[in-house]
Order: C-alpha cells, then structure tokens, then sequence
C-alpha cells in the first residue's frame, strides 16, 4: 500500500470512524423487530436530541479544552453549580434572562479560574480541575442549603421542553442552541487565529510558544470558553428539571469526555473536531435510548459504552502509531 | 494494510453489539398482544428496591402481563430517571410505574405520558399534580405513630428521648418525623424531646458522627427514634460504641441485616418496617386494573408494621424482615 493510500485511508477513519460507530448504533435498535417501528419515528429522535444537549453543550467546551491538551474534570460540578445559580436567582425574584445570563457567567467564572490556575501556577489541568469539581460541587450544595431549590415556572422551563412554542421551532430551543453554537466554534477552530492556536498549544506548546503563540492566553481563553458551556449546559439542566438540584450530574464530566474521545479527541492533545464530539454524544444517547426501550439493565449499556469507548481509544492509538 | 486492525476492531464491536442483543432477545418472552408496563424504581441496587421488583414480578406473573423494570443508571439522578421515563414514552408501554426521585421534576415528564395516552401510576414518594392515575405508598405518618407508641409505651410514659431526623426535603422521612412528634407530643406529655431539629444526614457515617455528639452531650438519654435505615444504622453503632446500646431504649425504621441482629440481641426495641414488595405488587395490579377499566383508588396505603423482638420470628414479619428469594417465593 503506497504512503499515500494510508495516509488517505487514516483521513478517512478520522473523519468517518465515529459516523460508523453511530450507524452502527442506530442500525443495531433499527433491526430488533420489537422496538423498531418505535425507535425509528421522528418524536423518538427528537427526544434523543433533546437529551443530548446538556451532555452536548459541555462536551463542545471540552472539545477546545481537549484539543489544547488540556482536561476539565469540573464540568459536571460546574453545571450543577450554574443550574443552582439560575434557580436561585429566579427564585428570588430575578428577571429570568437575567438569571439565565447569572448562571451562564457563574459557568465562565469557574472556568476562568480554571485557565488561570492551570497557567499562573503551573499546575497540571487535571489537578486543578479535579480540586474544582469539589469546589464547584461544594458552592452549589452550599447556595442550596443542601437540598434542591423549587423554582416556579418560567420561560426558561420551555428551552428543553420536547414540544416547543412556538411550534415552527419544531426542535427544542436547546437543540438549536446546540447546533447554532457547533457551527460557530467549528468555524472558529478552522478559519480563527485563535482556533488554529489551541490545535497549536495541544501539538506542541513548546513550538508553539517559540512560534509567538501567547500559549497562556490561549489556555485561560479555552478553560473560560468551557466554562461558559457548562453554565449554559447547566440553565439547560435546570430547564430540564424544573428545579435547582445541587446534586445532579454526578459523575457527568466523564460523559462529556467520553464523547470527546469517542468523536475522534485525543487525550494527548492536538487533535478533535466539533462534528466528531456531537456525533459521540448521539451514540451515548442512542444506546440509553434503545437500551431503555428494549427494557435491558443497566449494567449492560455501561458495559457496551464502556467497550465503546476503549475501541474508539484504540483507534485513536492505531492513527498515532502511523504518523 | 494499517486499516486491517481497525476493520477487525470495528468487527468486533458489531459482534459484541449484536451479541448482547441476541442474549437478550432469548430471554425475552414473544408476543405483540402482551401487556407492557415499565416500573421504574429510584434506584435499582438498594435492598427496598429489589423488594419491589419481586412484587412487581410477582404482580406480572398473576396477571399475565411484561414489565420492564428500569432504574436511572446513576442511583438518585433526577435529570436520568426524566430519561428513562421519555425513552419509555417513545417505546410506547401500555403504562408507567413510577417511584418519582422529586416531587417536582417528574411532573413534566409524567405529564407528556398521560397527553400520549399512556397512565401512570405513582408508588413510594408523592408527586405534584394530579397526572397520575392513582399513588400507592407507605402511610409514613402512621409509621411514626407506631415509634412512638412503641418507644412511649416502653418508657412508661416519661423519660428524656432523642427525635433524630434524616435529612432536609425528603417528603417521606418529614411524616414520620412529623407523626412520632405529634404523637409524643399528644399522648406522652411527660417525655421530654431533648433534641428534635437535628438532622442525621444521608449516610450511615453523618448519622453516627451527630448521634455521638449528641449522646456525649446527653449520655443520660432514655431513649431514641431514627426515621430510615441509614439514621437507624449510625445510631446503632454510636450506641454501641458508647455502651448504651440495650440500656437505652431505641425505635428505628426500616430493616438490614445488622437492625434484625441488633433487634434480636435487644439493643434495638422497635423497627417501623414498610412492606416494599406490596407496594410494588399493588402498583402493577393497580395499573393492570386501571388498563383493564376497572375503577381504582386515588390513594392505596401498604401498610406499616412493628417489628419486635417477639414477633420478629413469625412469618409475616420474617419476610419483611429479611427481604429477598425467600419474600419472592411465597
């Protein structure tokens, strides 16, 4: 096989690897004759979507953050924490935009800590990160007074609902916040100075400093862009719920990772796309979704994402070991 | 010749796919015509749970109908158990058992299944609004009643006791807290409440750390109510460590191994037990018959009863004791 082939054969895996993955889903719950008709109708696909846009609006953070080759292991906090916030303010009498914009900006701000911890004292993401997913987990049960907080109902609660109003919206306005904002950071990663830099900082941040890159800059702008997401994310959870709960997404940050690794995100950095991150959260949502419909337990769905994610890690490695 | 690896690797997760299906599909009993009811527990790993599961089990064996039973995959998450119920909504069940994780959250969710015409009956803890078909649970008001006649009784109407509550916001443990206070309070004026606004928290190892607290501050204590298994374990083994276990006399709720040792060495005088797998046998039967058109009632109570020492060795109590194959069988 000439050079050229492999490398277009491994262009090919890139870009193409995770749609198989998720045909592969879709197709598996598409022939099982008991769920079938069922799973394939539009109402199906739109409440997948629909639940996909928390998970899908944290994992397009870290998909920046990953390609910086950096980690956020607070996210999950950070929208606990954001959803809280957004409760709490309306809660007390705050106009919901503006308890909107509070939690989205507490989201930035907990990111913003995030880039400036990772770069003024020089600790690793992963420390940094870890120690704020208990911080953030801890403000958010602190503000709630240790229980959820029962917000009466706003325009914020329509954002997730599966029926929106007005009905030409056809999606959820979360689902279209969802595609609006994966276009524009696709965009950005392209075609932006600042886009081409974080794929810099994460190939090489030695080079790319050498080069003229204000690598920090990049890193605290990346950690706040994420965090921004969250707290996005996070009015998106309380949407969803209806109330502030201190406790929910537990564990989620590896959801959000997941579907950044799945959708081609390499953990050493240097390497993921938007398309790809979306493309891993729909075969995480897709499998629960069809595992749920089909009755299965639990244990099985986490022992097939579980799979997943290793071959998709595995594939990842194949791809390096080329280049 | 590098794409041969990945090829075989994506192979390989086709057959693992395909053959946690077929796996699956063997098991599944046929049938288009079948009833089918999702019950979907808080959790699925905790004893209370799969207590329910067998009546739920029991319930579809009787009347010929399939259940799936399908918990939130992380114990405890509202924003998964929503989920669930919306992927259950979308297969199209004929109705939904539901133990709602939050009186509030559920509503929306419940509120879409009843507009796409499936019913929905709600077991353990209360929802708002009226979506529901009907709501089958423990009377938990009428359980703290039975404590503190109980712990009443034993005292002979005086002494100085400990209310230990669980847990801010969890509906259930309040009425029970609630009946053991109005209870004390009404019928046993002479027993003086030495503590009653602490809350233990939501596991065994808050519960012990405030009850050690609380005893060395009172170690005179006459006696002790705790509202859940996790209150009723902490303060056990907070009793234990301090030497007043079976000198002090203490009422608690629900069961465990370690509460039936505790109650059968007598260190513990009471256990207020729920009856889980009538509650989850009366919510498919009650679902069953709201399909079938039979008229159901709004409110189905299942019942509390005391163990004791005495009666911890008969039937009835024994299986509510000690949950599991034994409490399926029969």
């Amino acid at each position: 096989m000439s050079r050229r082939r492999q490398a277009g054969v491994s262009r090919a895996l890139n870009v193409f690897g995770p749609f198989i993955g998720l045909i592969l889903v879709i197709a598996l719950f598409a022939l099982i004759p008991e769920v079938q008709g069922r799973f394939l109708r539009a109402a199906n696909f739109k409440s997948v979507a629909t639940q996909s846009v928390i998970v899908a609006l944290g994992a397009l953070g870290m998909t920046l953050v990953i390609i910086s080759g950096g980690i956020d292991l607070s996210a999950a906090s950070n929208i606990a924490l954001a959803s809280v916030i957004t409760a709490y303010a309306i809660n007390a009498g705050a106009a919901p935009l503006a308890a909107v914009v509070l939690g989205v900006l507490t989201g930035g701000l907990v990111g913003l800590a995030n880039g400036g911890l990772v770069t003024r004292l020089r600790l690793v993401p992963f420390i940094v990160t870890m120690g704020m997913m208990g911080i953030a987990r801890g403000a958010a049960k602190w503000i709630a007074g240790n229980q959820k907080i029962d917000a009466p109902m706003t325009w914020v609660n329509e954002l997730m609902a599966k029926s929106p109003r007005p009905s030409w919206l056809l999606l959820a306005p979360g689902i279209w916040l969802v595609i609006i904002f994966a276009v524009a950071l696709a965009v950005a990663l392209r075609y932006t100075v600042f886009g081409r830099h974080i794929y810099a900082v994460g190939s090489n941040e030695a080079t790319a400093r050498l080069c003229g890159v204000r690598t920090d800059r990049v890193k605290v702008l990346v950690y706040a862009v994420s965090g921004l997401f969250c707290g996005l994310s996070g009015v998106m959870e309380f949407s969803r719920l209806t109330v502030g709960d201190p406790t929910v997404a537990v564990g989620l940050e590896l959801d959000i990772i997941a579907a950044v690794v799945i959708g081609g995100g390499s953990l050493s950095g240097g390497e993921g796309s938007i398309l790809g991150t979306l493309v891993g959260v729909l075969i995480m949502s897709f499998l629960r979704n069809g595992c749920t419909m089909m009755g299965w337990p639990n244990y099985i769905q986490e022992i097939i994402i579980g799979a997943i994610i290793i071959v998709a890690v595995a594939l990842d490695r194949l791809r390096h070991r080329k280049d | 010749m590098r794409s041969l690896p990945s090829t075989t690797l994506l192979i390989a997760f086709g057959a693992a796919l395909a053959l946690a299906a077929c796996a699956e599909r063997a098991s599944g009993p046929p049938g288009a015509e079948t009833v089918t009811i999702a019950v979907i527990p808080k959790g699925t790993t905790h004893e209370f749970w799969k207590s329910i599961h067998a009546g739920a089990d029991r319930a579809a064996r009787e009347l010929g109908v399939e259940i799936y039973w399908k918990g939130p995959q992380k114990e405890d998450d509202r924003a998964q158990q929503i989920t669930v119920v919306e992927d259950f909504i979308s297969r199209g069940v004929d109705g939904i058992v539901l133990a709602p994780l939050d009186d509030r959250a559920l509503m929306r969710p419940v509120r879409d299944a009843v507009r796409e015409g499936i019913p929905v009956v709600i077991i353990d803890s209360a929802l708002q609004g009226g979506d529901f078909t009907s709501y089958v649970a423990t009377d938990n008001y009428q359980g703290g009643v039975l404590a503190a006649r109980r712990l009443g009784g034993l005292l002979g109407g005086q002494g100085r006791i400990f209310l230990i509550r669980y847990q801010e916001g969890s509906a259930s443990t309040v009425q029970r807290e609630a009946g053991f206070y109005d209870t004390v309070t009404a019928e046993f004026p002479a027993i003086e409440l030495l503590v009653k606004d602490q809350y233990a928290g939501a596991t065994t190892e808050t519960a012990y750390q405030l009850a050690e607290n609380l005893i060395s501050r009172f170690p005179d204590v006459d006696g002790v109510f705790t509202p859940n298994e996790s209150s009723t374990f902490g303060t056990l083994r907070a009793l234990q460590e301090s030497r007043l276990a079976g000198r002090v006399v203490f009422v608690g709720f629900d069961s465990s191994p370690k509460l039936v040792q505790g109650l059968r060495d007598g260190e513990i005088q009471g256990l207020v037990l729920q009856d889980p797998d009538k509650m989850g046998y009366l919510g498919v039967k009650t679902m069953v018959a709201h399909l079938r058109g039979e008229p159901v009632e709004k409110v189905i109570d299942t019942g509390v009863v005391l163990a004791t020492r005495e009666n911890m060795d008969t039937p009835e109590i024994k299986a509510l004791l000690t949950p599991g194959p034994t409490a399926i069988d029969d």
